[in-house]
């Protein structure tokens, strides 16, 4: 822990505030997965700024492709995203091909099947860390929600980092690195292939690059991080 | 709080299988070869193979119901489009009046939320003037993009999108000739004044009087209707009238009631004038 505080004296850098900035990536990754947008959510999007050249190939690409499709966006786009959300993610067949499904157990099941044993993996680990599936019907190995739980994760770390509880931070910052490894990790990058194949805007396919740069730089940042406290 | 693996032996097994090793690259993955026998095989019930799947979308393309290709003219178009749809008539016809000379799409997003207020639909702005425009009513009108803005700031750059797009719908002439003659009362006179509805004229005067002196119920037009011997054989319900009303835009329901329209008090005195003759 000694180390850790002294890596982050030497780089300067406030780790609340970077568990925030990872919360509210993660928070938005979620909502742009969890349903369509609607016109409030397009008009916020279109205030964001966007980074160039951050270092990451998929941030970058993801950043631009958003960018271009959110600058020509106006309010019949709403109604174009909807129906690129349902071409994308829900599809119209039941081979399994269909469509780029948004659950972990299609892409880490033999017969890409729902409700298969990574569902049951991410229920247990969010029942571990006393979180359950709110009022939203949908399976709990559901992006949104993988990815909403590693924004609960960001946020009680950064909880934890403010209360100076620095071993509590480092079990929530495990957390997250176990589960983006065992989970994210291991099928987003086949879901965003999927999603560059059935997306028809320029904005879900922006959001599956963003996505998969995100979890990779979250990834070396976690790695580093727990890195200097091993 | 201590983090424990909760991985089964099953699962290991299967994360084990598809693991993300370093070298895969997602990008890179090669879809176009695909093998179909093994896709039947492990699919026996599929019906559609998976590369008429994937290109479904580009192939099956639906042609515009209401369009002037499939109608045989922008008039005959649009006049089917207002008739299919009758209970979104009025916004139709005042999306068409707001576009004369153009209309900025912000601009009609908020109106027609105002004008639907009552009569709510599922149908967003937007969808509408899609449907005017296929049917050859509107035309949009695409703004140039500004060009990209940078910012810096602490070493990064930044996109910024200063300026968003505010597309205009303009109606076509067509479009407003037909406008104008659906508020020119044509279709109530059609319906009603030269129609075999003409007998029941004096239930239609009683009934726009009543609406015009202030909004009534269905119950209360109903009262009103079955006040006159013509309407008991054949039956004929207050709701009957209140249809034919509605359906030429003589009436409209607002506030929970049923109000006579401007255009219904103008065939109102049409109606009068046509019963004394």
């Amino acid at each position: 822990m000694t180390a850790m505080i002294e890596t982050t004296a030497a780089e300067d850098v406030n780790l609340v505030d970077l568990m925030n900035t990872r919360a509210r990536s993660y928070g938005m990754l979620g909502r742009l997965f969890r349903e369509e947008i609607d016109l409030a959510t397009l008009r916020e999007l279109q205030q964001m700024r966007f980074p160039q050249a951050t270092g990451n190939a998929a941030v970058d690409e993801g950043y631009h492709q958003l960018y271009d499709y959110l600058k020509r966006a106006w309010d019949d786009s709403v109604t174009e995203l909807a129906i690129d959300y349902v071409s994308t993610f829900i599809g119209h067949g039941v081979n399994g091909y269909s469509a780029a499904y948004p659950y972990e157990s299609v892409y880490t099941s033999e017969r890409r099947l729902l409700m298969q044993e990574a569902r049951a993996e991410v229920l247990a680990t969010l029942r571990e860390n006393e979180l359950k599936r709110g009022n939203w019907n949908e399976a709990e190995d559901h992006i949104a929600l993988e990815l909403e739980f590693m924004q609960r994760m960001a946020l009680r770390a950064a909880e934890a980092l403010a209360d100076d509880s620095e071993d509590e931070a480092v079990a929530y910052l495990r957390t997250s690195y176990d589960f983006l490894q065992n989970h994210l990790l291991n099928w987003v990058p086949m879901l965003v292939t999927d999603m560059r194949m059935h997306a028809r805007t320029l904005f879900y396919q922006g959001l599956g690059q963003l996505t998969l740069g995100t979890l990779q730089e979250d990834e070396a940042v976690l790695r580093e991080l727990l890195d200097s406290v091993a | 709080m201590a983090y424990q693996h909760q991985g089964s032996a099953g699962a290991e097994d299967t994360l084990e299988l598809l693991a993300f090793d370093d070298e895969f690259d997602p990008l890179a993955v090669d879809d176009s070869e695909i093998d179909q026998e093994w896709m039947d095989d492990e699919n026996p019930y599929d019906t559609i193979d998976y590369p008429t799947m994937r290109n479904m979308p580009e192939t099956v393309h639906h042609d515009p119901v209401y369009s002037p290709e499939r109608q045989g003219s922008v008039t005959a178009a649009l006049r089917a489009l207002l008739t299919r749809n009758p209970n979104r008539r009025p916004v139709l016809l005042s999306i068409i009046g707001l576009c004369e000379g153009g209309c900025a799409s912000s601009v009609i997003s908020e109106r027609v939320e105002e004008w639907q207020r009552d009569n709510w639909s599922v149908y967003a702005p937007m969808t509408f003037c899609r449907m005017l425009e296929r049917a050859g009513a509107l035309t949009l009108e695409m703004p140039e993009t500004t060009e990209e803005q940078e910012d810096a700031e602490e070493g990064v750059s930044f996109l910024e999108i200063r300026e968003t797009v505010d597309p205009v719908w303009r109606s076509t002439d067509e479009a407003l000739a037909l406008r104008e003659e659906y508020l020119a009362g044509t279709a109530f006179r059609n319906a009603v004044i030269n129609a075999a509805e003409a007998r029941y004229a004096e239930v239609y005067i009683a009934v726009m009087e009543a609406l015009a002196a202030r909004p009534r119920t269905v119950t209360e037009v109903q009262e009103l209707t079955d006040t006159f011997d013509i309407t008991k054989s054949p039956r004929r319900f207050g709701q009957h009238f209140l249809d034919v009303l509605e359906d030429t835009d003589c009436a409209a329901w607002s506030d929970k009631a049923w109000n006579l329209t401007d255009l219904g008090a103008q065939m109102l005195a049409e109606l009068k004038a046509a019963k004394e003759a």
